[in-house]
Formats: structure tokens, sequence, C-alpha cells
């Protein structure tokens, strides 16, 4: 490992000062380690290398050495490679340390890299008073979030069909990753895990964000709140499932004399709110509206299968 | 990562941090970067050997210890540390933010979310924002019996049969994920490890009694600990169901890209089914009679409620 790190210093150090792309032949003649006898084992060792380089997030880019884009080298451009300075104090340092500990990404806390680039730290603490998990997949959300940061275009696939749109933001919500973004001048809440082949495209800077949005206005709190929608639902709970609806619902709801419950309900979204009903199986029933009820009942009797 | 890869992270913020701090104690250093001292050496060592093309004494970067004290110099490429990558900066906003929206944040923190996101030339606010708030009332005395290792009598309904049992459980932690809060621990109803929703815990009570912590907890997580009572089925799920496999720990059997078919497991039959109900014609169930039977019943059911009046 000792000499693959130093042949790597050593072809960072001049790809970060030669001020312009270089061949990979150059490379080989210029750069201590590369000096291989044959082509073939210089160019798998160049090729792992490079692997490496960009999978720690070392921008290295392939660019034309002439005018004429006969021939291409590399090159690590010094701003891009550099960290701005956030002017982080110790204490700030072993709070954001202590938040990706407790707080999970892609079901590991995460590494210690991102605090090292950042000054390091005391790197200790348990994963307690908080542990959260805030989903299995980080991978789609690195590259939405390059987009937000960069406002790039975004391309995806929702919905069967490929859509571009300008990533706004991404909010986390009831255990929900939402890409908060506008498809011609449309803002809507798309579920990440709805979607899939995202890709940022060029160029960066290509929209601005309207003033004074708000992120967090583009989701209602409850998932039957989110849609086109604006239904009434009156609903009778039974006796025994009561606390249970009480406890998730936003309106207050009038118990019967017998125990049992009936709650008005706005739904801007009728599968959502159908989906979430049925978990009460026969213990709660829609009253009105009939187009709801008929909603339920088209479901659960089987109808367009 | 790789090791490699690591090993190069952690040199290449190493030395920026030492050129902006010249003359800091080995123990500083070390303390900071998660070195032992040898490790230290090594890399330093590694750093003084490499340098730019020539490769004489005036193209070499310049490492050692001297008094205690950690030099570096002739690496003024190596002045500022590597740009945090996308996931990186994603997870360290993310995590922030969602310590932010609860009442656990430590002191510095909404400070730091906000200088690192200017930093990165993105506004904190709203490019990432999660809200882990709505914690239900009970997860700060679950909280306490945990730190205070006490045992907690519960009145628990069960989400697969919906009975209700009160329950002894030694508590080990209380998590979030996926939009629900849990409690984990010892269940001496039931003579095993479980994990409870939080809102499905009608009462809790803390009792006087002690009990002694596992000294490493199962990490706190939803798992799907299989027992050869569990129902299993497999299931067919469309494209707008495919969600299913990352909300339930699942087996996935197959995956065409569009069509996915899984293994499905619970401790009752009725999960599966209502499952099933909810997704409608996005999933059909491909193998299993038990929940085939549940899935009859409870459609029954409800249809009889409908249509009694």
């Amino acid at each position: 490992m000792k000499r693959v790190i130093e042949r790597l210093l050593n072809l960072l150090a001049f790809l970060l000062t030669t001020g312009r792309p270089v061949s990979a032949d150059e490379i080989r003649t210029t750069v201590a380690g590369y000096d291989q006898d044959n082509d073939e084992a210089f160019r798998r060792m160049f090729e792992r290398d490079k692997d490496l380089l960009r999978n720690m997030g070392i921008p290295l880019e392939l660019r034309p050495t002439d005018v004429w884009e006969v021939e291409f080298g590399y090159m690590v451009p010094p701003d891009q490679y550099r960290l701005p300075d956030p002017g982080l104090t110790d204490e700030e340092r072993a709070a954001l340390w202590l938040s990706a500990q407790v707080v999970r990404l892609g079901g590991q806390p995460s590494g210690p890299e991102a605090l090292l680039k950042l000054g390091g730290g005391a790197m200790s603490g348990a994963g307690e008073p908080l542990a959260a998990d805030l989903g299995p997949s980080a991978d789609s959300l690195a590259v939405i979030f390059q987009a937000v940061a960069d406002r790039r275009v975004l391309s995806m696939e929702y919905r069967d069909r490929r859509r571009e749109v300008h990533p706004y933001g991404l909010l986390h919500q009831r255990g929900h990753w939402y890409l908060v973004a506008a498809e011609n001048d449309e803002v809507r809440a798309y579920r990440v895990d709805r979607g899939s082949g995202y890709t940022s495209e060029q160029p960066a800077q290509a929209f601005e964000r309207p003033a004074g949005f708000r992120i967090r206005d583009a989701l209602p709190s409850l998932p039957w709140q989110a849609g086109e929608k604006d239904l009434e639902a009156v609903v009778r709970f039974d006796a025994e499932v009561a606390w249970w609806a009480c406890r998730q619902l936003a309106e207050p709801a009038v118990e019967q004399p017998d125990g049992s419950l009936e709650a008005r309900i706005r739904v801007a979204n009728p599968s959502a709110f159908i989906g979430w009903l049925l978990g009460f199986e026969d213990r709660a029933e829609i009253i009105a509206p009939e187009e709801l009820r008929s909603q339920l009942l088209a479901l659960v009797a089987g109808d367009g299968r | 990562m790789s090791k490699t890869a690591l090993r190069l992270t952690r040199i290449l913020s190493m030395v920026p941090w030492v050129i902006a701090n010249q003359g800091a104690g080995v123990d500083e250093v070390c303390r900071r970067f998660g070195y032992t001292e040898r490790e230290l050496l090594e890399d330093l060592n590694l750093v003084f050997v490499c340098g730019l093309p020539g490769y004489g004494p005036g193209d070499l970067m310049v490492a050692y210890v001297e008094n205690d004290e950690v030099i570096v110099d002739m690496a003024d490429y190596f002045s500022r540390p590597l740009r945090l990558t996308p996931a990186e900066a994603l997870g360290l906003l993310a995590s922030g933010s969602a310590l932010i929206s609860t009442s656990q944040a430590p002191e510095g923190l909404d400070r730091a979310v906000d200088k690192l996101a200017s930093a990165l030339g993105i506004d904190a606010d709203e490019a990432v924002v999660v809200d882990l708030s709505g914690e239900p009332e009970l997860v700060e005395l679950l909280r306490e019996a945990v730190a205070a290792t006490r045992v907690l009598a519960l009145t628990y309904t069960s989400l697969g049969k919906g009975e209700t049992r009160e329950r002894l459980v030694e508590p080990w932690s209380v998590f979030t994920t996926l939009g629900n809060w849990y409690l984990s621990g010892f269940c001496r109803t039931a003579g095993g490890e479980r994990v409870f929703r939080i809102d499905r815990i009608q009462e809790a009570r803390v009792t006087d009694e002690v009990f002694t912590p596992p000294p490493e907890p199962p990490p706190p997580e939803v798992r799907y600990t299989p027992s050869e009572d569990d129902v299993r089925a497999t299931i067919r799920l469309g494209e707008r169901a495919r969600w299913v496999a990352d909300y339930y720990p699942v087996d996935v059997l197959s995956d065409d890209g569009s069509e996915m078919v899984i293994g499905f497991s619970a401790s009752d039959a009725s999960v599966a089914a209502r499952l099933l109900l909810r997704l409608g014609a996005e999933a059909q169930l491909v193998e299993g009679s038990e929940t085939a039977a549940a899935l009859e019943d409870l459609r029954n059911r409800i249809l009889a409620r409908y249509q009694a009046e």
C-alpha cells in the first residue's frame, strides 16, 4: 500500500501544479512510480489509480491538450479540488460528528472521511441519545443533492416517463425522501424512492429558485393531505382502535356513547388515505362521501385485476 | 471506501491542517486525525519522499517531527483539504438538519450546519431539510428508562395480530426509521429480543427494577428475526409497488428492473394480507396459502361491514 500511496501523492502533486492537461504518456515518463516496462502494466495501473482518485471525489478531468482537440490529457483544477474553508470551531466539528453518528444515511453511520477533511476532531461519542435512520439508499440522493447545490437541470424516470426538472431541494419527512422540484414551472414533491435513473445535466447555475420559496410548504404533514382532491371524509372507528386513530389524526374526533369515534378528515389524496385506512381492517368505515366509499370497495373487491 | 483511499484521504486532510498549524504537538495531531503515533510517523515519512518531478531535495515535500512538534513544508499544493464528495456533504447536512429538528441537538450544531452550507454555496434552510419532529410523547420517558437501565412495564398492541398484552421489557434503545419510532430491547414476557413500535404502546411505566444491559446491544434497526412460526409469502410487485422492498425487510427473489418478486415473512398472515389489499392490482400473491386465506378473510370482513346497512 505504501508504494501505491506514494505514487498517488506524486501524481496528485503533479496534476495540481501543471496548469495544463497532461497526456498519459507524459505521466508515465514524468511521475515517479509509473515507469513501467510494458504498456499493458502501465495502462492497468493508471486505470486503477484514476478510479481510486475519482471515487475519493478528486476532480480528475480529461481535457483537450490543444485547440484542435486531437489529443486529450488529465488535470486536477486546484479551485475544484480545494474545500472552501467553512471556518468551523472545534465545538462545531464535534457537533457535526455527533449528529453524523446518531443519524444514519444509507444504513450506516457516516465514516470519518468528511470530518477529517474539515479538520478532524475528537471523534468519539456513542450513537445515543437519538438514533435515526434516513433510509437505505444514498446513491440517488447524492446525485440529486449535487444538482440542487449546483442548480443543474435534473433528469429522471418518474411514473412511466422521463422528466426534466429544476431541483429546488431535498426534504425528508415521515420516513421518506422527497425531491421538491419544478417541472415546467409547476412545483411539487416527488418521492425519491419512486423515481430512478437520476442524472444531472450541464451546465451549472441553470435556473433560479423563485424568491420566497419555502421547501417545507411543498409537503403537508400527513400523506393523504398531498394531492389534487379536496374531500371531507366522515369515518367511523370502532372503540378498540379509537386510541390508535386518535394518535394519527390531525383533526379532533368526536367520541360516541359506545366508545367508537367519528372523525371528519380532509383528504387530498384518496389512494394514500384508503391505504392508511385499510390498516384498520374492518374496524373502520368510511361513512361519506360515496366517492371514497366506492373507491375503497372497488379496491377491496379486487376490481381492475 | 478502500483502505488505500481512506489512508490517502487522511494524509490529504492532515497535511493541510499541519501546514496551517505549524508546530502542533504530536498528541494533538494524533487525537484530531485518529492516528496512533506510529501511524502518524509512517505517513509523515511517506509524505517526505513525495513531491514534484525532479524529485530532488528542492522538489520533495518536507515532513518530520522535531521536539514533539509536527512540521510539514514545501507542500503548497496540498495547503487546502480535498473538497467533500456530494454524498459526504449531504450526509453531514442531512444528519445535522435531522438533529436540529429534534430536541437533542448539541451546542453549536446549527452554526456548524450554516457555515458548512455557505462554504458549499447553498442555502442551509432550503436545500436539505430533514424533519424528525413529531416524536411520540412517550419517547422521552422511554429514553429515560434506557439511560437508567430500568425495566419497563408496557401495554402493547401488536401490529400483526392486533392483540393487546402487558409486557415487561428491558429497554436498550429508542430510534426512528422510515417515519416510525421504535423501542428495542429484551422482552421478558416473550423471552427474546424484540422491537416495538412506540405508537403501538398504549401505556408505559418505568419500574424500580434495574437490569444489566448487554455489553454490546445490537444496532438499533428494524430487523426481521426469522422464526419457525413465521408465515411466508411470495409476492410479485409491479413497478409502482417497488417501494415495498425498501419499506419492509424482504428477500428479493428476482428483479428485472421493473417487476420484482419478493419473499415476505411476518409473524402473522394478516400483515401480508393488508399489504396486498392496499396494493390492489399493483401486486399479486404468487405463493402462500395462509396469506391467501387471510386476504380472502380480510376482503370478506370489510365487504360485510360496508354492505351491512
